[in-house]
């Protein structure tokens, strides 16, 4: 029902792509960081079939962006440390813990990557896999959550356009960018082109299409965590639709296997 | 104009959402339904006669939506409702089925110029399912032929890939074509020489959130040439517009035979039965299926869609109904200019379908219809809407107004 590369595009884009949020989010990311500058480039291998993910993770300052790269970009090469898998199992395995990745380049500063990279990273899972007394925190509970969003909306992507089922969804959008929102607190635009998927780096640019709105950041955690159904939620008002309804319905069953991707 | 109220539809839904997944699942449902926004319209009716339906708050609306399609001659029509209820007296459900259901088939297959034989179900999806079970026995073959759009029903076999409960065994046969693509269709037939038990197809596209698509000159034709060449049985899915295009069936109207033909929807005026007709050569596979239901046979519907069809065929009422559903395009048309918006009505007026061609996001379309909804038209946004007997130039009048009135609303909002 999934499949490691798809699971691998997840892992790179969406789940270390979140570490910018993290650091804009919660200052300890940035103590963690300190004023280090640093790049990691990280390239997975699709097979020999498929291509595969790719992307750069820049550090300056305590705070971080992330940038997709086509897949064998040479970019990659560029970075002060470079990470290659030369399966998705192996790029997975980095991500669960069980493979410890050994730098193609920058072996010398492998200990930024044991040091404040892992730091960084068991932060970030403390707010995907929180624990239910971290989440009585509110202050935790929003940073959790407006991450856990950004991790989904672009997981959405990443299985439109890698994912075979998600792209039978994909393939019945329509061009246009559609904004998900939780209340007035969060917002991404998933943009469409040729029934490709990208995150929009910035939804207030685009022209959007459709809009799937959840209620408040509440009703956005109660639907990630499967306890509220987004058709029922429709009914009474906590999600609320509108624009190009072929987008947003695709989309929603591109939602649905998130759920198995993440699990 | 005063707007509608929905307390009492919000508390049943409440209730309903306890009980009930979703609350109210499938097409009448807020989310498929795509009541946007949800605050717009009524969730529950309390009764519903002629053109009209009340909501559980007592609001009255003209329903373009009939039902989806069954209420034809108007809700609660006396002549259907008596031979349902003189019928309902001597039995409905019975071990023995009653012989309405012989006059049934003799009226059907006297009324459907493609028909030699009807055989009976309960809804649409029974009628299409049986139809794909009919061709793959008949033929030995696995793979059907889609139009891009379609809708057939709800079975595992109707549905995509990516609907949740469906595997990819489920669709694996399934061959998805461009409507009117006539070079799509020679090569499906070409790359799947001797493979293709069916296509299926709906009288003309009448898919949602795009503008309702007729035939192309000859396109039917060629379908059912090719379809005749490569052994491979037609099947027209009339189960949405049966009836409101023409009496002995849409491909009649369109000009041409399909080999099985599904009936629902209109066919009793809101009783509960389907029917699959076809021609004489696919009678025998047709028997040999298991294929039938608790409910299948019950005397009741049969009696009620004797009367709708002799009441049809009375009023002439494929005619009837495209003059109605013409006068009301025409007049929303008009009123939409007022108000400097280009308001799109296509497919047959009957079942017409409406898009706001000055809108790509169908945002401003939503906003109207809701304001529609609101003011006590029920129409729907992306979904072809019905015409029925009932419906009176009153009525005609009055929805044009508020149609008006909501382009007017939406005119200063946005001005």
């Amino acid at each position: 029902m999934t499949d490691t590369r798809t699971l691998s595009y997840i892992n790179l884009h969406a789940i270390l792509g979140s570490l910018p949020m993290l650091c804009a989010l919660d200052s300890r990311a940035g103590e963690i960081l300190g004023k280090k500058r640093m790049t990691v480039g990280i390239s997975v291998s699709g097979g020999s079939a498929a291509p595969g993910a790719a992307g750069i993770l820049s550090f300056e300052n305590g705070r971080c962006t992330y940038t997709e790269c086509a897949p064998g970009s040479p970019d990659v090469g560029d970075a002060k440390i470079v990470l290659t898998f030369p399966t998705p199992e192996k790029f997975n395995g980095m991500i669960d813990g069980t493979v410890t990745p050994i730098p193609k380049k920058g072996l010398l500063r492998a200990g930024f990557l044991t040091g404040p990279f892992t730091r960084l990273t068991d932060l970030l899972t403390a707010y995907l896999r929180p624990k239910d007394e971290d989440l009585a925190d509110p202050a935790f509970f929003r940073i959790s959550t407006m991450l856990m969003f950004h991790v989904i909306a672009r997981s959405v992507c990443c299985i439109g356009n890698e994912d075979a089922v998600g792209r039978a969804s994909a393939s019945y959008i329509p061009d246009g960018a559609v904004l998900l929102a939780a209340g007035n607190e969060i917002s991404f635009a998933v943009r469409a082109e040729n029934h490709r998927l990208s995150l929009s780096p910035d939804p207030t640019e685009e022209t959007i299409t459709a809009e799937m709105r959840f209620a408040d950041l509440l009703t956005a955690r109660a639907l990630f965590d499967g306890k509220i159904n987004s058709v029922a939620s429709v009914g009474d008002g906590l999600i609320s639709i509108r624009g190009m309804i072929p987008q947003v319905d695709n989309i929603n069953r591109i939602l649905d296997r998130v759920a198995l991707y993440l699990a | 104009m005063k707007l509608n109220d929905y307390t009492k539809s919000r508390e049943a839904f409440a209730r309903a959402k306890r009980v009930i997944p979703s609350g109210i699942y499938g097409h009448q449902g807020p989310a498929e339904g795509c009541f946007i926004p949800t605050d717009a319209f009524p969730y529950f009716s309390l009764r519903a006669q002629g053109s009209y339906f009340w909501d559980a708050d007592g609001n009255r609306f003209i329903d373009y939506m009939c039902a989806y399609g069954p209420n034809i001659l108007g809700y609660n029509d006396p002549d259907v409702d008596e031979a349902a209820r003189k019928q309902r007296e001597l039995g409905d459900c019975i071990t023995a089925p009653s012989e309405r259901m012989i006059e049934f088939a003799e009226l059907l297959v006297d009324t459907v110029a493609s028909a030699d034989w009807a055989f009976f179900a309960k809804n649409g999806n029974d009628a299409t399912t049986g139809a794909i079970l009919c061709a793959r026995a008949y033929t030995h073959r696995k793979k059907i032929v889609f139009f891009r759009g379609y809708y057939h029903g709800v079975s595992p076999w109707t549905q995509k890939v990516d609907y949740p409960g469906i595997i990819e065994e489920d669709v694996c046969n399934n061959i998805c074509i461009p409507w009117n693509d006539v070079n799509a269709l020679h090569t499906v037939f070409e790359e799947n020489k001797g493979q293709i038990a069916a296509i299926i197809g709906q009288p003309y596209l009448h898919g949602n959130f795009a503008d309702n698509e007729l035939p192309a000159p000859g396109f039917w034709q060629e379908v059912r040439r090719l379809c005749t060449e490569n052994d491979t049985v037609l099947i027209v899915d009339d189960v949405r517009a049966g009836f409101r295009l023409d009496l002995a069936g849409s491909d009649h109207y369109f000009g041409f035979e399909a080999d099985l033909i599904c009936f629902c929807k209109a066919l009793a005026n809101g009783y509960n039965v389907s029917a699959l007709c076809g021609k004489e050569f696919l009678k025998n596979t047709m028997s040999s299926l298991s294929y039938t239901g608790s409910y299948w046979l019950s005397a009741v519907p049969f009696a009620a869609g004797i009367a709708c069809i002799e009441k049809m065929k009375r009023l002439d009422l494929a005619c009837v109904l495209q003059e109605k559903g013409q006068r009301l395009c025409d007049g929303l048309v008009f009123a939409a200019g007022k108000y400097g918006f280009d308001l799109r009505v296509s497919g047959i007026p009957s079942l017409f379908y409406l898009r706001r061609a000055d809108d790509p996001t169908l945002m401003l379309h939503q906003e109207w219809i809701s304001e529609c909804v609101r003011r006590g038209v029920y129409f729907t946004n992306h979904h072809n809407h019905f015409i029925n007997a009932a419906l009176s130039d009153e009525d005609i009048r009055e929805t044009i107004e508020v149609a008006e009135e909501a382009f007017r609303v939406v005119r200063e909002r946005h001005s």
